[in-house]
């Protein structure tokens, strides 16, 4: 029997998508993760002030348009029907299955339908893509990078045929990429970008079906589209751009665990490697192999290649070379989930491959290989939690909201990311946050410690910068420090604080320092102008919304080059019966 | 060889060797997360210094084990006394104390013995504390091992100790009261000695405040320096350099620090003490013994802090002021004990007292002021 050519249906692979991970949203297991309360903090804002981003609960006044908003813009809207948790929970299943249909749109650049449906289902499983959701939260970085990888094969159009809808589609996309996560768009131009450019290139010269795409031409298509995009990037986030300019990072860089030798400290290795590799990692020697022996592949490779060895962080010294000082600033777990990426359109051969020549025999331990490693990605914040206990801090909240202990600053001590989804609930303000990029006060800046409330895990720098806000306390109005942990209790006690109340069976105490004026509002200066307020509210979430509408415009032209399909089926692609679902007969 | 082999090879090739540049000379970020010091990967530690290092790498890293393990004299003891040693046997600074780093200068190397100079550098939750140790390292089977210099805590027997100390409660009106808002009239304190001094990271301010009440207070200072323009240049608080619990009658020195500030920018200082009514007790009880000044070079005041009370203080932090030959206060330091005190057991404490000062100095008077665990609400 003749091996089986057919790729799996889109719609099959999005069924695996929420079946697999609809139920773990709805558990809201990524409320276990790093950042996730921090986003849903975020949104909490934007529910109540959607055109102010100037949010006075966290570093005693803080403008929010230092992150990109859009992300967090959507959990705010879908808040209003299904409340910030499950809003956030309808997002993140969002970009889950935006990266299913992206990276099938994306390896089929460089594949065929078949290798391609193998690579978008490859997404369902990816352990970095696990990682990032439920261990990490980062749920910017994983709405962006489907938008990018979307954008890529409207940007391969443009560059080689000058399809001008592909042009309009590519802009929106990637302008709405980066109004989601501007880091994404930076790095994905050299990881993802080049070599489609390199591609189109390639395509020119062995193509002999189409026209040639001359040098000039393709110069004066990639410059065009940067302009636009780079022009519409500028305003979209031109408060963020403005914020950049006046108050520049130069903050001492805080120690990031993803920036180690993951050989020299093999427990982070663990975190930063073999899970969000996972099963990738028995791949790897077969993309490398694969991709080097066609030539086609040969510049995603190269780029995978690249991201990979910036994502070991601090196993080469490529990441160090390569970014300079931005290397002290950036974590490096996302290089490692673009890398992925990078390899799934390669690995989505290679499993089809397999199963054409094994079938079953392939199929088994590929599948339990890929579920494996999901598993362990998804069972990470379990095994490794990012916080030590898990509590409500629900008592705390109240207890700030009552009988006037919101005209007072606090900090928490101990609480981990519970930090954000206390702010979310109380009243009342901090000086401490979890959004280091956005914090100004010169106690948090200086010293390279990252959110107060786990100061103690920054050793010398993250205790240094604690003592300094405590003895400043009298100047942000600082009354009420938090305490989770006990071992901040002596230096509370030594410079003047006196336990008040103890809350949840006295595993929370409340210190209180006696005169202590009221919180006044602070940072004036750094506050947005009113119409910085409605430029972010407005262009943002909007392009995410012109990005819907621009992608129903129907496509005219074919898409790329498969190497392991035939003419016949090239020339049908434009009807994809993967896309709509249908199965070749 | 084809192409696509030559650079399937290539890129192989390349990685590896970037991994193992990468290991063999990590970046400054990952050799942080290594323990400070790069890890033995070649093998068995090849002189007295790399002995040490790999030491203080593992105390870094907490890997008790090896550490206990590398050491040429762990006969001697288990590695409960080593860890005790280390991290202090009941809780207290050294507890939760993270290794900072460490500096290893040798003093003598014969071929089969070294004696290295250790120093220690560990953080707090107060700050940082330094440990030195002199460490005698032998060469066995071909490789440098460390002899620990271990200290081991003195334990008294088991006995009863009466205790007869004063001791003042509140009561407060009612539940819903919010701490530090009291009907009560607040505690008379008065600053009984204030004098700004100009240093190299700023104006320091040195004083001593008297509790005159005849019920405890809780304390602090703050400052603020008003300059020749009547504009307020900045304004501090005494944070940790007071004794914050005054019990009738007692002193407490203190200090404010201006740093960036000089002093003839500042046209006058506005002292605001505050203090509040509580709830305190004289116990525990902790004598300063064998009181020294040392002179200068290395001027330093030394002694021992024994602790008469039944109950284990966890931290204790000792605050000296110095006078001069006509009783002016010149300077005011102090020292955090990153041992706990055990009921009878002195502990040695060392302050070291500017080289500048130091020959002003004709007398001084010692505070401490104790914490511990369980005793705060």
């Amino acid at each position: 029997m003749a091996p089986s050519s057919k790729p799996i249906p889109l719609t099959y692979i999005l069924l695996a998508a929420v079946a697999i991970h609809l139920p773990l949203m709805l558990m809201q297991l990524p409320l276990k993760s790093y950042d996730t309360n921090f986003h849903i903090f975020f949104a909490s804002h934007y529910v109540h002030h959607w055109f102010d981003p100037w949010n006075t609960k966290w570093f005693a006044g803080f403008s929010q348009t230092t992150y990109p908003p859009m992300p967090q813009q959507w959990v705010a809207l879908l808040s209003w029907i299904l409340g910030l948790n499950m809003a956030y929970m309808a997002v993140q299943l969002a970009a889950i299955l935006l990266l299913v249909v992206g990276m099938y749109r994306f390896a089929r650049l460089w594949v065929g339908p078949r290798a391609a449906s193998f690579a978008a289902l490859a997404t369902v499983l990816l352990g970095s893509e696990s990682f990032l959701v439920y261990s990490a939260g980062q749920l910017s970085t994983t709405v962006a990078a489907p938008l990018y990888l979307n954008a890529l094969p409207f940007f391969f159009d443009w560059l080689r045929y000058g399809n001008w809808r592909s042009f309009l589609k590519a802009a929106v996309l990637l302008v709405a990429a980066a109004a989601a996560h501007h880091a994404t768009l930076l790095f994905g131009s050299a990881f993802f970008a080049l070599p489609v450019v390199a591609l189109v290139l390639f395509d020119s010269k062995e193509d002999a079906e189409s026209p040639a795409t001359s040098t000039s031409a393709l110069v004066i298509r990639l410059v065009s589209i940067a302009v636009v995009v780079g022009l519409a990037i500028a305003v979209t986030l031109l408060p963020y751009w403005i914020g950049l300019i006046r108050y520049p990072i130069t903050q001492t860089p805080i120690p990031h665990a993803s920036r180690a030798n993951y050989l020299l400290s093999p427990e982070i290795g663990i975190n930063y490697f073999i899970v969000p590799y996972g099963a990738l990692i028995l791949a790897l020697p077969f993309v490398v192999i694969r991709g080097a022996r066609i030539p086609r592949l040969r510049p995603l490779l190269l780029g995978f290649w690249l991201c990979f060895l910036v994502g070991l962080g601090g196993t080469t010294q490529v990441g160090s070379i390569l970014l300079g000082r931005a290397f002290e600033v950036l974590t490096f777990e996302r290089f490692s989930y673009w890398a992925t990426l990078l390899a799934l359109p390669i690995v989505g051969l290679i499993i089809s491959e397999a199963i054409n020549r094994f079938r079953l025999k392939a199929v088994i331990p590929i599948a339990l290989v890929a579920a494996s490693g999901c598993a362990l990605a998804m069972a990470w914040s379990t095994i490794h939690p990012p916080d030590a206990a898990n509590f409500d801090v629900t008592n705390v909240a109240l207890w700030l909201n009552r009988d006037g202990h919101d005209k007072y600053r606090y900090v928490t001590l101990g609480f981990g990311s519970k930090l954000s989804r206390l702010a979310i609930l109380t009243d009342a303000d901090s000086v401490d946050g979890e959004s280091n990029s956005s914090r100004m006060l010169p106690e948090l800046t200086k010293y390279g410690g990252a959110a107060l409330t786990s100061s103690k895990y920054f050793a010398k720098p993250g205790l240094d910068s604690l003592r300094a806000i405590l003895n400043h306390a009298d100047r942000y109005g600082l009354k009420w420090v938090l305490v989770k942990d006990s071992y901040y209790d002596p230096l509370l006690y030594f410079a003047g604080w006196r336990p008040v109340d103890q809350l949840d069976d006295k595993t929370i105490t409340i210190w209180g320092k006696d005169g202590v004026p009221p919180a006044v509002p602070m940072n004036a200066a750094q506050k947005p102008a009113a119409w910085q307020g409605l430029l972010w509210g407005t262009l943002p979430i909007g392009f995410s919304f012109l990005a819907i509408l621009v992608i129903f415009i129907p496509e005219r032209r074919p898409r790329g080059f498969r190497d392991d399909v035939t003419r016949e089926d090239y020339a049908g692609s434009f009807n994809d019966p993967a896309v709509s679902g249908e199965v070749i007969s | 060889m084809n192409k696509g082999t030559l650079l399937a090879l290539s890129i192989t090739v390349l990685t590896i060797l970037l991994i193992a540049s990468g290991t063999i000379w990590p970046v400054p970020a990952a050799v942080a997360f290594a323990g400070g010091a790069k890890k033995d990967m070649i093998g068995a530690s090849s002189t007295p210094q790399r002995a040490v290092d790999d030491l203080g790498t593992e105390i870094r890293l907490r890997d008790w084990n090896k550490a206990y393990s590398s050491l040429a004299n762990k006969a001697e003891f288990t590695q409960d006394q080593f860890l005790h040693d280390l991290s202090g046997h009941s809780l207290s600074l050294r507890t939760y104390a993270t290794l900072d780093g460490f500096e290893v200068q040798p003093l003598h190397q014969s071929a089969d013995a070294a004696e290295v100079n250790m120093k220690l550098r560990w953080s707090t939750v107060v700050g940082t504390f330094v440990d030195t140790r002199d460490l005698h390292v032998v060469k066995t089977s071909g490789h440098w091992a460390v002899e620990w210099p271990i200290v081991q805590e003195q334990h008294v027997p088991p006995q009863v100790i009466a205790v007869n100390y004063l001791r003042w409660d509140v009561i407060s009106s009612g539940s819903g009261d919010d701490w530090g808002a009291q009907d009560v009239e607040s505690p008379h304190v008065r600053i009984v000695d204030m004098h700004p001094v100009n240093r190299a990271d700023g104006v320091v301010i040195l004083g001593e405040l008297l509790n005159e009440d005849i019920i405890p207070a809780y304390v602090s200072v703050r400052a603020a320096l008003v300059g020749k323009n009547g504009a307020t240049l900045d304004s501090e608080g005494s944070f940790d350099m007071i004794d914050h619990t005054l019990l009738p009658k007692q002193v407490t020195p203190f200090v404010i620090n201006f740093p960036g500030i000089d002093l003839t920018q500042v046209a006058s200082i506005r002292m605001d003490p505050v203090s509040v009514l509580v709830s305190a007790s004289a116990d525990p009880v902790v004598e300063v013994q064998n009181q020294t000044y040392n002179p200068a070079p290395n001027a330093s005041l030394t002694g021992q802090l024994s602790n008469q009370s039944g109950q284990t203080v966890n931290v204790a932090h000792v605050i000296s002021s110095f006078y001069d030959k006509n009783g002016q206060l010149v300077w005011v330091a102090g020292q955090y004990i990153d041992r706990a005190l055990h009921p009878q057991t002195p502990v040695p404490f060392r302050i070291p007292v500017p080289e500048d000062l130091a020959k002003n100095i004709n007398s001084e008077r010692t505070v401490i002021a104790t914490y511990s665990t369980g005793s705060s609400l």
